[in-house]
C-alpha cells in the first residue's frame, strides 16, 4: 500500500501551498486531487493579487494579510505576477462617505492609496467613464493562478513532495479515533487505491464539507458562486476597482491580452455548479458599463464561474457578509478524530499564509522543527540567462520568458534542446499564446496529462483570441502522437471534448462579436472537418 | 450616382452566384463588397443537405429536402429551382475549366484533414473521395512544415470508415518551404503551381505508387483549376484526392477565381472595399443604396437589390444585445429563436440544430423580406440570399453552400 506521512486533499492554491511548505520542511507528503490541479476556485477567479484595498473598510484583518502577502508573492513568484498596479475609482452615483472610510481603512491597514487627479486617471485609463469623480492608485496586481499553482507543485517536487491528479477521495479510514489513511478512486481507470497516512489535511475548498462528511464530521462551508467575464481585449492597464461598498461586477483585471470582469456572489448548494446564465452575464455587463461605458462593443471570450469556499462558523453570515478570512479546524481537538485537519475559507492572495499556519500546526504534531521558508525562497529557480539567450534563437522572441517561467529550468532546458535538434518543432501550435510544438509535446508526455484540457492549463493553448479554433486540431494530433494511452489516441473525441470545454464558457455570452467566433468554430469543425461524423455517414 | 439593373451586396458564394446569374440574364450588374468575400474560409464544395432535422444522414438531398420544416429556405426556393441552380453551377464550373460533379440524388464523401468523410453534393474531382473504398493502398501525404495536416490521425480515423482491408502509409515530403515562418496550404499550392514544385512532389511519391494506390493530400494541388491535379496523376499513374483543411481554403479560392473571371467577362462592375451603410427607399421600393468608400459616400441606384451580406460571421446580421438582432443596411426584420434555453444547446456538437444559428431574415417565395408577424413583404424589389436567410442551421444540416447557390439563383431569376 502507498504511504505518506501527510496526505493533502485538494489541488487548489491552498493544497499546493501546503504541499510545498511541508515538502520544504522535509515532511513526506502526497497530494491527491480529483480533477486536474487548479480546477476549482483557484483558477475560476479574477486573477487578482489584492492590495487589500477591497477589504479596507469591512475586514481590516483580511486587508492587512493581503498587503503583506501581496509583497511576498511578488517576490517569490515574480513570473506569475503582472505588476499592473490598481486603481480605485468612485463614480458620481457612489456614496462619498464611503470614500472617506476607505481612505482611513487603507491607512489603518498599511495599504498605500495615492490620490490622483481626474486628469491623471483618464490619462492612465482612457476608456474610463466620465462619471468618475475621484481616483486612487493602490498596489493591486494581476496574478496567474494556473502558473503559480504549478510552480508550487514543481517546487514541492524538488523537495520530494508528490502529487496524484484524477484521484477522488471516496473514503477516510480511521481506527480508535485516529486517522489511518484514505481510499481514492482513480477517475481514469475507476480503480480504488488506498493510501496510508498519519495526518490527513482536508484542503478541498468548496468540497471541504463533503470530504469531512466521509469521516462523519461536519464542517460549515458554503460554496459561493462567483461569475466572471473574459473580454478579448485589454480594456485597462490597471486593475480597476469601483470605490463603493463591495458589490457585483465592479473589478476589472487585465491579464496579458485580455481583461476579466467580475464577479457575482451567490450561495449555491453544490460546488460542482460552475454554470453561468445569461442573466448573470447581463447583470455583470450592466454594472460594468457604469465604469466602462462602451463595454458591450468589445468581444467577450467567455463567462466562467467558481465557488468561493466561504467558512461558516455556526451562526455566521453568508454571501458578501461572510468573512473572506480563513479557518483551521483540528478535528483531533474538536471532534476527537486525531490526525485530521481541515482548512477552509481565505482567498488566493493569502494561500501561502494559510499554508504556513496549518503546516506550523502539523509540524508541531510531527515534532518537526524546521521553520517555514516559503516566504523567502522563490517558487522557481531562475532560468540561467545563457539558456534564455540560447532559447531566443528558437523561440518566438516575446515567448521566451513566458515559456521559461511556465516550464521551469529543467523542462525549459529539454525544450530548448529539442528545438535546437529539431527546427521543425519551432512551429507554433497556438499562435494566440505563442506555444511551440516542442513545448506542447513536452507537456503532452507528462504523466499528469490525461486530456488536452490538462495541457491547456499548463501551456495556455486555446485560451487566447481564437479560443481553440486553430489549435484544437493541432493539439489533438500532438496528443495522439505523444500521449500515453488509448484515450489520447482518440483524436476526434479529444478535439470534441476540448472544444466543448470552450463552448461551456462561450454559451452564456453568445451575443455580439462572440457569435461571429462560434460561427467560425462550427464551420471549421462541424462542417469542414465533420468531427461529429466519425461513426455516421 | 450610378445606375444598374441589379445591385448585389456581398461577395461570398451567394453574392457571386447572384451576380453571375443576373449578368447571364443580360442585366447590368454592380457587385458591392466590403472585403474579399468569405470564400477563403469556405471549403468550396457544395453541401446541399447532409443531415435532416433529427440528425439522420441524408442519402439523397432531393428526398431529404421534403422532410424539412415549412419555414426552411429550401421550401421557399423549391426543388425545381434548386435543380436548375445546380445545373447552372455545374455548367459554369465546366466553362471555367474547373469542373464539379455530383447530383441531388446522392452524396459525395469528401475526406477531411481529421480523417472523417464529409457528405457533400457537388465537388471538384480533386475532393471527391467516393472512390477511396475501392483502393487497396492509401498513402497519406504530409508536407514538412505544413502544420495543419497530420497523417497519423487521418489514418487512425479513416480506417474504421473505409474498412480494414486497406494498406495505409504516411509519407512526409520535404518542401524546403518555411524559412523561419509557418506555412499554409496556400503556400504549398503556390509551390505546386511551379513545375519544380510539382516535380519534387511527384518524384517523392512515385516510389509509393502501385496498382490500387490512392494518394490523399492536403489542399495543395495548385491555386487554380484542376490542371495541377491532373498533371500529378499523370506523373504518378495513380489517383490523388485532396482533403478539406483549415483556412485559407485553397479550394474556396479556386472557385472564387473562376467566379471573378466570369464576372469580369460578363461586364459586372465589381467594386471592392466599399461598405454599404444604408438604403434609400420609397414606400415598399428601394431606389438606391448608399456606400461608404474611402473618402466619401456614393449612391448606387438600381431596379433590384440582392442582399448577400452574410450572417453573424460576415456582419450582415449583428446582435449587440441579447434578443435584438439587426440587419445592418435595410433594417429588415430579423427572425430569431427567443429564450435563453432555446438559443443554444448544451453540447456544441449536438443532435439538434443550434437556435442562434437559425437567426436570419424570413422571406416570401420570391425571397423578398417579410415582416415576422404579419408575413407581409417589406420591400418589393429587395431579395435576400445565403446566410442572410433565417430558419436553417447550415452547420448542423450541412446545407450552407446549397442554400447560397439556390437562393442566389432564384433571386437573380425572379
Amino acid at each position: 500500500m502507498e504511504k505518506a506521512t501527510v496526505v493533502v486533499i485538494g489541488g487548489g492554491a491552498t493544497g499546493v501551498g501546503i504541499l510545498r511548505d511541508l515538502a520544504m520542511r522535509g515532511v513526506d507528503v502526497l497530494l491527491v486531487e480529483k480533477c486536474d490541479l487548479v480546477n476549482g476556485a483557484s483558477s475560476r477567479y479574477h486573477g487578482l493579487l489584492h492590495s487589500g484595498g477591497r477589504y479596507a473598510v469591512k475586514d481590516q484583518e483580511a486587508a492587512r494579510e493581503c498587503i503583506i502577502e501581496n509583497k511576498i508573492l511578488r517576490k517569490i513568484g515574480k513570473s506569475c505576477v503582472e505588476a499592473t498596479g490598481g486603481m480605485f475609482v468612485r463614480l458620481d452615483i457612489d456614496d462619498p462617505d464611503y470614500e472617506q472610510q476607505w481612505v482611513k481603512g487603507c491607512a489603518d491597514s498599511g495599504i498605500d492609496a495615492e490620490p490622483i487627479t481626474l486628469e491623471q486617471a483618464f490619462r492612465l485609463e482612457p476608456l474610463l467613464s466620465k462619471h468618475v469623480v475621484s481616483a486612487y492608485l493602490v498596489p493591486d496586481a494581476a496574478i496567474d493562478g494556473f502558473r503559480m499553482s504549478w510552480q508550487n507543485v514543481e517546487s514541492a517536487q524538488r523537495y520530494g513532495g508528490r502529487f496524484k491528479t484524477y484521484r477522488e477521495v471516496v473514503g477516510i479510514q480511521h481506527q480508535n479515533g485516529e486517522i489511518q489513511g484514505v481510499q481514492v478512486r482513480n477517475m481514469i481507470t475507476g480503480e480504488i487505491e488506498e493510501i496510508a497516512c498519519d495526518i490527513l489535511v482536508n484542503a478541498a475548498g468548496g468540497w471541504a464539507g463533503k470530504v469531512a462528511a466521509l469521516a462523519g464530521l461536519e464542517v460549515g462551508v458554503q460554496p459561493d458562486k462567483g461569475t466572471l467575464l473574459a473580454f478579448n481585449q485589454r480594456l485597462t492597464s490597471h486593475v480597476v476597482n469601483r470605490l463603493h461598498k463591495s458589490s457585483d461586477g465592479d473589478i476589472f483585471v487585465p491579464h496579458g491580452s485580455i481583461t476579466i470582469l467580475g464577479t457575482s456572489s451567490m450561495s449555491i448548494p453544490d460546488p460542482e455548479d460552475t454554470s453561468t446564465s445569461r442573466e448573470e452575464v447581463e447583470n455583470l455587463l450592466s454594472i460594468g458599463e457604469k465604469t466602462f461605458e462602451h463595454l458591450r462593443d468589445y468581444r467577450m471570450l467567455r463567462a466562467f464561474a467558481g465557488s468561493r469556499p466561504l467558512y461558516m462558523p455556526p451562526g455566521g453570515a453568508a454571501g458578501r457578509g461572510a468573512s473572506r478570512g480563513f479557518a483551521i479546524v483540528d478535528h483531533g481537538k474538536d471532534d476527537g478524530l486525531k490526525g485530521m485537519m481541515t482548512i477552509v475559507g481565505g482567498k488566493f492572495t493569502t494561500y501561502r499564509l494559510m499554508a504556513e499556519k496549518i503546516v506550523d500546526q502539523i509540524c508541531d504534531k510531527l515534532n518537526v522543527k524546521e521553520p517555514c521558508r516559503t516566504a523567502e525562497e522563490p517558487l522557481v529557480p531562475e532560468v540561467a540567462e545563457n539558456d534564455k539567450k540560447e532559447a531566443r534563437k528558437y523561440f518566438p522572441a516575446y515567448g521566451t520568458n513566458l515559456a521559461a517561467t511556465r516550464l521551469g529550468p529543467e523542462r525549459f532546458r529539454r525544450v530548448v534542446d529539442d528545438l535546437k535538434a529539431h527546427p521543425e518543432k519551432r512551429e507554433l501550435v497556438c499562435e494566440c499564446e505563442n506555444v511551440t510544438l516542442a513545448e506542447v509535446e513536452e507537456i503532452a508526455k507528462e504523466l499528469s496529462s490525461f486530456q488536452i484540457n490538462d495541457i491547456r492549463r499548463r501551456t495556455r493553448i486555446g485560451m487566447g483570441t481564437c479560443q481553440a479554433n486553430f489549435c484544437a486540431l493541432r493539439s489533438a494530433a500532438v496528443f495522439a502522437k505523444c500521449g500515453r494511452d488509448k484515450v489520447a489516441k482518440d483524436s476526434l473525441g479529444q478535439m470534441k471534448q476540448f472544444l466543448q470545454g470552450r463552448w461551456k464558457g462561450i454559451r452564456p455570452v453568445l451575443v455580439g462579436r462572440t457569435l461571429r467566433e462560434i460561427e467560425m468554430t462550427r464551420a471549421l469543425y462541424e462542417l469542414s472537418f465533420h468531427v461529429d461524423g466519425g461513426k455516421k455517414a | 450616382m450610378k445606375h444598374s439593373d441589379t445591385v448585389v451586396i456581398g461577395s461570398g458564394l451567394a453574392g457571386l452566384m447572384a451576380a453571375l446569374t443576373s449578368a447571364k440574364q443580360g442585366k447590368k450588374v454592380t457587385l458591392l463588397t466590403t472585403g474579399a468575400g468569405s470564400l477563403s474560409l469556405n471549403s468550396g464544395v457544395i453541401d446541399v443537405l447532409g443531415f435532416d432535422e433529427n440528425h439522420n444522414f441524408v442519402e439523397s438531398p432531393r428526398e431529404g429536402i421534403k422532410t424539412l420544416p415549412e419555414d426552411h429556405p429550401y421550401k421557399k426556393i423549391g426543388v425545381d429551382t434548386l435543380e436548375k441552380a445546380v445545373e447552372a453551377f455545374l455548367d459554369f464550373t465546366k466553362e471555367g475549366h474547373f469542373p464539379y460533379s455530383g447530383s441531388l440524388d446522392r452524396q459525395i464523401l469528401v475526406p477531411t484533414a481529421v480523417g472523417t468523410l464529409k457528405p457533400t453534393c457537388l465537388a471538384p474531382r480533386s475532393l471527391n473521395g467516393n472512390g477511396l473504398k475501392e483502393k487497396q493502398h492509401i498513402v497519406v501525404v504530409g508536407i514538412s512544415g505544413l502544420k495543419d495536416f497530420y497523417g497519423d490521425i487521418i489514418v487512425d480515423n479513416i480506417r474504421p470508415l473505409l474498412g480494414e482491408n486497406h494498406r495505409y502509409e504516411v509519407v512526409t515530403v520535404e518542401s524546403g518551404l518555411g524559412g523561419g515562418r509557418d506555412i499554409t496550404t496556400m503556400d504549398v499550392a503556390r509551390w505546386m503551381d511551379t513545375d519544380g514544385g510539382l516535380e519534387t512532389l511527384a518524384s517523392a511519391l512515385k516510389p509509393h505508387a502501385a496498382e490500387g494506390t490512392v494518394f490523399l493530400l492536403p489542399q495543395i494541388l495548385g491555386t487554380a483549376g484542376e490542371d495541377r491535379m491532373i498533371a500529378l496523376q499523370d506523373k504518378l499513374g495513380a489517383e490523388v484526392v485532396e482533403t478539406t483543411c483549415l483556412p485559407p481554403s485553397v479550394n474556396g479560392l479556386r472557385l472564387q477565381k473562376i467566379f471573378h473571371g466570369a464576372l469580369m467577362r460578363l461586364g459586372v462592375d465589381l467594386i471592392e472595399d466599399t461598405k454599404v451603410v444604408r438604403a434609400v427607399t420609397q414606400g415598399k421600393r428601394c431606389t438606391a443604396v448608399v456606400a461608404q468608400a474611402a473618402a466619401r459616400e456614393k449612391t448606387y441606384e438600381a431596379e433590384k437589390f440582392i442582399l448577400a451580406t452574410g450572417g453573424f460571421y460576415s456582419g450582415g446580421i449583428t446582435m449587440r444585445e441579447f434578443e435584438q438582432p439587426k440587419e445592418m443596411i435595410f433594417g429588415l426584420p430579423v427572425w430569431f429563436v427567443p429564450g435563453e434555453e432555446n438559443w443554444s444547446n448544451e453540447q456544441l456538437f449536438s443532435d439538434k440544430p443550434q437556435g442562434f444559428a437559425k437567426t436570419g431574415i424570413l422571406t416570401d417565395e420570391n425571397l423578398r423580406p417579410v415582416d415576422n408577424k404579419t408575413g407581409k413583404v417589406v420591400y418589393d424589389n429587395v431579395h435576400v440570399v445565403g446566410r442572410n436567410l433565417g430558419g436553417y442551421d447550415f452547420c448542423f444540416e450541412h446545407s450552407g453552400n446549397g442554400v447560397a447557390l439556390a437562393s442566389a439563383y432564384k433571386a437573380a431569376m425572379v
